[in-house]
């Protein structure tokens, strides 16, 4: 039987009833636009390439992980020790949670000065702020899990901290920590959260923005010329997934590198009754918040400093969820305040970081290393390491040839609609 | 673009190259995934039993033991020979129970019946239980698999 015309009988089968065409015609006629601008665009669907790897490494470390007061961080020292790469595995994890917060920054940034939330993207900058929470919430509570003193202090601070806000704070405490200390109820509530609340949430507001990217389209320079603009774009499949590709994969080649040498330590267990340890601090995407709670009085006037900060934070991102309503005017103009306001607000947050990280941390004593178990794991890893950087330069390779052709084609016209 | 006598395009060559090439690249990811969630099974390769405990069973009594995660039973015959068992049936893996007054094991699974010396004598078990060898050292019997050293 000829096997190209079954696979072509299969695809027509499923298109009908599926309608798949719709989907695959709509992304051979998105047209991405081309201008110096373009870089930010790759940053969207490598947050989405560093999700994927979450959802995945994720479901991997929960059927090794428990989430009890007793087993929590013995099994991830399992995992780090006994289990095949796990070390790696959680490692890969981890790192990938700290590149995708930072991509989401990076993401954020770009739209905020491109000004692409303006009319009618309004909704998208929202959907996205709730994304950003919700990928924080994502690292803050997955950050409690490995149960070791850093992470039962981090967690003790930020939950602590909407107990600041008047009149609903403690019950908000209460709620995040099944109680009104931390305890095991904690464990299984953050375990919860991170596994099952805030996936779905995430996905929810994912969908969301997804459909407004597609419906509303790319947005276009503050300033440009529509139909030069319309003339240079090009289609996002395949013209755009090529270019995509390589970031893709050249991301995902320092991740694994990076996960292979800088794998996270485990500490010991954390004991509910001691003292925190000195020096502690919160993932450095947090850094910025707890340095400005640290600098605010314990009095202003006649309230508490936390309360004032924590009120201060929660205005400021009302203020951020509503930029879109607040800088209202229309598209094409230009707005020189918001775009200093940016780069205030990202001056701000890495001078907090750094002032942070000048107290000293104590490295702690007695935790986990993780390395490879033996010279058969060790040489596996760098044949691994090796064959995956020789098929991204090669894919690499294979792919600009790839552009150079769908490019050609795009010239002369072989993608246009009117040639069907 | 087609060279004069090539049996494919340029198009083609590439794209299948590049698909070929991703292809190589997912298993080599697909490996280590693999790896981690299959990891090694561990049979213990041996099982010390104090003898001060386990020494002094009489003929025809059965001791539990663990082996490894399963369960594992020590038996002395008539004739004061000491024997173990892997008490799983040997059908669908259900630990199976030993009957003192009919002396024989019983997997109630699917009523499964093995003599004294674990041999499948009804039901739908298609092996004996699995024997493991007994030797005594020192303090403690030793239960390791049969045919190790």
């Amino acid at each position: 039987m000829n096997i190209k015309g079954a696979v072509r009988a299969t695809w027509a089968w499923l298109d009908d009833r599926l309608g798949v065409r719709t989907v695959t015609d709509f992304l051979k006629h998105k047209p991405i636009p081309r201008n110096r601008h373009t870089p930010w665009m790759y940053t969207g669907s490598l947050v989405l390439v560093f999700f994927g790897i979450q959802v995945l490494t994720g479901i991997m470390l929960a059927f090794y992980y428990r989430p009890t007061l007793e087993e929590a961080n013995k099994s991830i020292g399992e995992i780090m020790t006994k289990v095949p790469l796990g070390w790696i595995i959680r490692s890969v994890h981890s790192w990938s949670a700290t590149f995708m917060i930072a991509i989401v920054f990076i993401h954020l940034l770009g739209i905020w000065v491109l000004k692409s939330y303006r009319k009618p993207r309004e909704m998208t900058w929202m959907s996205g702020v709730l994304l950003l929470v919700f990928t924080l919430a994502f690292g803050f509570t997955g950050y409690l899990l490995p149960w070791d003193a850093l992470s039962l202090a981090a967690t003790k601070v930020g939950t602590d901290i909407p107990r600041s806000i008047p009149l609903i704070g403690a019950w908000g405490t209460r709620f995040l920590r099944g109680g009104e200390d931390i305890s095991g109820d904690t464990l299984s509530r953050f375990f919860s959260f991170h596994v099952s609340v805030l996936p779905l949430c995430l996905l929810a507001a994912l969908a969301l923005h997804v459909y407004l990217i597609q419906k509303l389209g790319m947005s276009l320079p503050v300033g440009a010329d529509e139909e030069a603009e319309a003339r240079r774009a090009i289609p996002f499949w395949p013209n755009f997934v090529y270019r995509e590709a390589i970031v893709w994969l050249v991301f995902a080649g320092v991740l694994v590198t990076i996960a292979v040498f800088l794998p996270p330590t485990l500490g010991k267990a954390a004991d509910l009754m001691a003292p925190a340890p000195e020096g502690i601090k919160p993932e450095w995407y947090f850094l910025f918040l707890f340095q400005t709670l640290k600098v605010f009085p314990a009095k202003i006037l006649f309230i508490t400093g936390d309360t004032v900060a924590v009120l201060l934070i929660l205005l400021a991102a009302a203020l951020f969820f509503f930029l879109p309503l607040l800088d209202n005017k229309p598209a094409g103009r230009k707005g020189k305040i918001i775009t200093i306001l940016a780069f205030l607000l990202v001056v701000y947050a890495v001078a907090m970081s750094i002032w942070s990280l000048q107290t000293p941390s104590k490295p702690e004593a007695d935790k986990i290393v993780p390395a490879p178990q033996n010279i058969k794991e060790s040489t596996a890893i760098y044949v691994f390491l090796g064959g995956i950087w020789l098929s991204v330069a090669v894919l690499t390779y294979l792919l600009r040839l790839k552009i150079k052709e769908t490019d050609r084609l795009l010239h002369v016209g072989y993608f246009s609609s009117d040639r069907r | 673009m087609r060279l004069k006598h090539s049996l494919f395009t340029r198009r083609q060559f590439l794209n299948g190259l590049l698909g070929g090439w991703l292809g190589v690249l997912a298993g080599l990811f697909l490996y280590p995934v693999l790896k981690f969630i299959f990891p090694p099974e561990r049979e213990p390769e041996q099982v010390l039993l104090p003898l001060a405990d386990y020494g002094s069973l009489e003929a025809g009594a059965i001791k539990n033991f663990a082996w490894g995660r399963k369960p594992g039973m020590l038996k002395k015959t008539a004739g004061g020979e000491l024997i173990a068992f892997v008490s799983v049936c040997t059908h669908l893996d259900c630990n199976v129970a030993y009957l003192p007054d009919k002396k024989k094991f019983f997997c109630a699974c699917h009523e499964g019946w093995y003599d004294e010396n674990g041999v499948n004598i009804g039901g739908p078990p298609p092996k004996p239980l699995r024997r493991l060898a007994v030797t005594t050292e020192g303090e403690n019997l030793v239960i390791k698999p049969e045919g190790a050293a």
